[in-house]
């Protein structure tokens, strides 16, 4: 069955997504979760570990882990920033990202501070991604 | 290499399931439309169909051929009558490095004295055949079957209908099998045994045979509610029962005596594999025991993580962890230092990933049986 990649926001190789959300004060808030082939290679997710909000991240370092019956994933910062919100609901409900990956199984929103525009304008689109997914 | 494959490998292929290599087969983990949560469910609450054709399938054969196993294997087969199946053992024998470790645990089932069929796991079937198969007296002749022979394991409180539904007797007390069951003119052996902890059968038949047989239990299974399941859910299952896992809580390296299987040990026979080392080890007292961890939340326990006693000092290592579906909670099998003084109810921690995380020490199974 083909998994979704919607075109409104970008990608990793490592199978997160990323969103810009909008702009709070000097900083843009970027929306971050797994992909829908991510979720469905896991299959069902169980326990979620996320970072503390107000933690540092940054590209390519583990914030957090998503786990199935089965296997633990780690999740991969897409952007630098300070975490500013964590999708608390998946404590109890971890299986909302199966569900809805790209809406309500969000995971956390990163802060990035400056002036560069897009912070997410380097990363994958979706035809990019969809045909890393493809070749997978 | 390429994996060996089931003869119902086609029809997983074509409900969707996710396959991965078991030990050299090409096995269904999980089912589109199904899933590990689900597919466990299904088998607690209703019924669920396995295919297990990479379990190993062999018969010994020819005059005294269950008195020759019963002097190889650990479990007494004086215990049980024909027509009766056995969980059984085979470890490594006297005056091997390792001996009393565990080549395999399998499930035999004694046809009469010169016929016997046993089920051992896809990894270790090879190396229990060799085992037999080199020290057989003249006469007795061990065959393996492993490519003929499919196994479909059919399990749940709905199961005894299904059975029924396609004309298969399931009217069996706990660990009994018979060959009477006819399919369409098919044999299948039916046999009351499992790795759910759920009310099962474990269904033998001719692999050629096999994809008309698993047509048919998921047709007549309709009604109740049936899923076919993969071996994610098997594994689950198996471990909300504190069942071992060969590779697991089971190996070379540990034996019945730690893995506290001792109750598949025939002590009083005058012969098995590995006896004297098992004797001086129970006499001796076991160095480490299995026991079963239990998270307060979804935290999982990992197979390979430290087990951490007062002062982060290790203390063990779990075997096996998985996320209990039953108990909604992260739940594990470790082996732990005897000399720690580990008992029921303590408190320890486990290493995830440089996080230690509360865990009690509970015996298995982690939720009640219901295989009678």
């Amino acid at each position: 069955m083909p998994t979704e990649v919607p075109d409104d926001r970008r990608y990793t190789d490592q199978h997160e997504w990323a969103l810009v959300q909008g702009s709070e004060g000097a900083g843009t808030v970027v929306r971050v979760g797994i992909t829908d082939h991510a979720q469905d290679a896991l299959g069902d997710i169980v326990f979620v570990q996320l970072p503390e909000v107000g933690e540092e991240v940054s590209p390519g370092s583990p914030m957090g882990e998503v786990e199935s019956t089965k296997s633990v994933s780690d999740v991969y910062a897409p952007v630098a920033g300070v975490v500013a919100a964590i999708n608390t609901a998946l404590a109890d409900a971890p299986e909302t990202i199966n569900a809805d990956p790209y809406g309500e199984g969000w995971l956390v929103e990163i802060t990035v501070t400056g002036d560069d525009g897009d912070p997410t304008a380097g990363m994958l689109d979706a035809d990019a991604y969809q045909a890393l997914v493809d070749a997978s | 290499m390429s994996s060996r494959t089931s003869s119902l490998h086609d029809r997983h292929v074509a409900a969707g399931a996710k396959m991965a290599d078991f030990s050299g087969w090409s096995m269904p983990i999980e089912y589109a439309g199904g899933g590990v949560l689900a597919e466990h469910t299904a088998v607690r609450q209703a019924v669920g169909l396995f295919d297990v054709s990479h379990l190993g399938t062999a018969t010994v054969r020819g005059p005294g051929a269950a008195a020759y196993v019963d002097s190889c294997l650990t479990n007494d087969l004086s215990r049980i009558e024909p027509g009766r199946a056995q969980y059984t053992l085979c470890c490594l024998p006297d005056g091997e490095p390792d001996a009393g470790g565990v080549v395999d645990d399998l499930i035999l089932y004694l046809h009469g004295p010169d016929d016997v069929l046993l089920v051992p796991n896809a990894a270790n079937a090879a190396e229990v055949l060799r085992r037999l198969s080199e020290r057989a007296p003249d006469g007795v002749t061990v065959t393996d079957r492993h490519e003929e022979i499919a196994v479909l394991a059919l399990q749940g409180p709905r199961s005894p209908q299904v059975l029924a539904a396609v004309g298969l007797p399931g009217e069996l007390p706990y660990m009994a099998f018979t060959d009477e069951g006819g399919h369409g003119g098919d044999e299948v052996t039916v046999c009351r045994t499992g790795y759910t902890g759920e009310h099962g059968y474990e269904l033998l038949v001719a692999a050629e045979r096999a994809g008309a047989l698993w047509d048919a239990l998921l047709a007549a299974g309709e009604a109740e509610g049936i899923q076919p399941c993969g071996l994610g859910a098997r594994d689950t299952l198996r471990t909300e029962m504190g069942y071992p896992l060969h590779g697991h809580e089971l190996s070379r390296e540990i034996t019945p005596n730690q893995a506290r299987s001792g109750w598949a040990v025939g002590w009083r026979k005058p012969a098995f594999w590995g006896r004297e080392a098992l004797l001086a080890e129970r006499e001796a007292g076991a160095a480490r025991l299995l026991w079963g961890l239990q998270a307060p939340g979804r935290q999982i326990p990992r197979p390979g993580m430290a087990v951490l006693g007062a002062g982060g000092a290790a203390v063990g290592t779990v075997t096996s962890g998985t996320f209990s579906p039953t108990l909604r909670v992260g739940i594990g099998l470790a082996l732990l230092d005897t000399a720690a003084g580990v008992a029921e109810g303590a408190e320890l921690a486990v290493d995830v990933r440089g996080r230690p995380q509360p865990v009690r020490v509970v015996k298995p199974p982690f939720v009640a049986p219901n295989v009678r």
